[in-house]
C-alpha cells in the first residue's frame, strides 16, 4: 500500500436524491418534477449561468466542486498552477452520448455543437479548471468501479511528478441515466 | 422587422439554454459576443445551426457570423435579405 502524502480538507457526497458535504446533508430532494441538478444549483446559491449549457456529467463535477469550494478561503481570482484535478468514473460519457445519438437519429438532423462537444468524459475537468481557475495537473480516468485505494495512488504520483501542485479536487463522477454517485474531495500535500 | 427581432430573441434563448432569460432582457442592439451576452465559440456554432435550421441560411464562410452576429438586430436583418424558409 503506497504511503499517503496528503491530507483531506472537504469532502462531499451526491446522489439522486441527496447532497452532502462532510457527511452533513446539505439538500434532499423533495420535487421529483423540477430537474435535480437544478434544484442543487439555486439552492446552494450559485451563479454560474454556464452551468445551464453542461450536460449531466459536467453539472454534477461543477456542482461537486462547487460544495467544496464555495465557502473554502482560496485565490478565486488568478489561475493556480499548483490546484490540480484528477476524476474518474465508469460510464465516460455515456450519458450525453445517448442524448446525442437521440437528436441525430432522424432524417434531415442538424447535429448540435453544444451537445456534441460533451461527448467527451474528461470536459468536466475542464469545466472545473475554468470555474474554479485551476491551472495544474489535470487528468480523467475511466475506470470498472470506484477504487479509493487507487484513486490515493494516483494523487500521491501527482504530487510526486508536480513539485508545485498544493492541492487537488478528486474522486469520482459518474452519471449515467438515473443513476448519480459523485464522491469528490478537496486533498492537500 | 420586430416580429422577427423578437421570435429570434426567444429562439436564441431556447437553442442557447439561457435560463431565466425573458426575450425582454436582451437588447436587440448589444452585442451577442464579449461583453454583451457572453457568448463563447459553441454558442456561435449553434447560431450557424439556428440560420440553417430555422431560416435555410447556409453560411459559406465561418467569418461571415463575425458580421452576422454583432447584435440580434444585424441578425435580423440578415435573415431578412437571406432567408429561404
Amino acid at each position: 500500500m503506497t504511503e499517503q502524502s496528503f491530507n483531506t480538507l472537504i469532502k462531499c457526497e451526491i446522489t439522486a436524491s441527496t447532497a452532502k458535504v462532510n457527511g452533513q446533508t446539505i439538500l434532499q430532494r423533495t420535487d421529483a418534477s423540477e430537474d435535480w441538478f437544478s434544484q442543487l444549483y439555486h439552492a446552494i446559491g450559485m451563479q454560474y449561468p454556464k452551468f445551464f449549457k453542461m450536460d449531466r456529467l459536467c453539472k454534477a463535477g461543477i456542482l461537486g466542486a462547487e460544495l467544496l469550494l464555495k465557502d473554502f478561503d482560496y485565490d478565486r481570482e488568478n489561475v493556480k498552477a499548483d490546484w490540480g484535478i484528477i476524476l474518474m468514473n465508469s460510464a465516460s460519457s455515456l450519458d450525453n452520448d445517448r442524448h446525442f445519438q437521440e437528436t441525430i437519429a432522424t432524417d434531415n438532423y442538424y447535429p448540435s455543437p453544444a451537445v456534441f462537444v460533451y461527448t467527451l468524459a474528461n470536459i468536466v475537468t475542464g469545466e472545473i479548471a475554468i470555474r474554479h481557475k485551476t491551472g495544474g495537473e489535470s487528468s480523467f480516468y475511466v475506470m470498472p468501479s470506484f477504487d479509493e485505494q487507487l484513486m490515493n495512488t494516483l494523487v500521491n504520483q501527482a504530487y510526486m511528478a508536480n513539485p508545485e501542485l498544493t492541492h487537488i479536487i478528486c474522486g469520482w463522477v459518474n452519471v449515467d441515466g438515473e443513476e448519480v454517485d459523485v464522491r469528490m474531495k478537496v486533498v492537500e500535500r | 422587422m420586430e416580429e422577427l427581432i423578437n421570435k429570434l430573441k426567444e429562439e436564441i434563448i431556447d437553442v442557447l439554454n439561457l435560463e431565466g432569460m425573458k426575450p425582454e432582457d436582451i437588447d436587440e442592439n448589444a452585442p451577442l459576443f464579449g461583453e454583451g451576452l457572453g457568448l463563447d465559440s459553441i454558442d456561435a456554432l449553434e447560431l450557424i445551426v439556428l440560420l440553417e435550421k430555422n431560416y435555410g441560411i447556409k453560411l459559406k464562410n465561418a467569418n461571415e457570423g463575425k458580421e452576422i452576429f454583432k447584435s440580434v438586430r444585424v441578425m435580423a436583418e440578415y435573415i431578412n435579405e437571406h432567408r429561404t424558409k
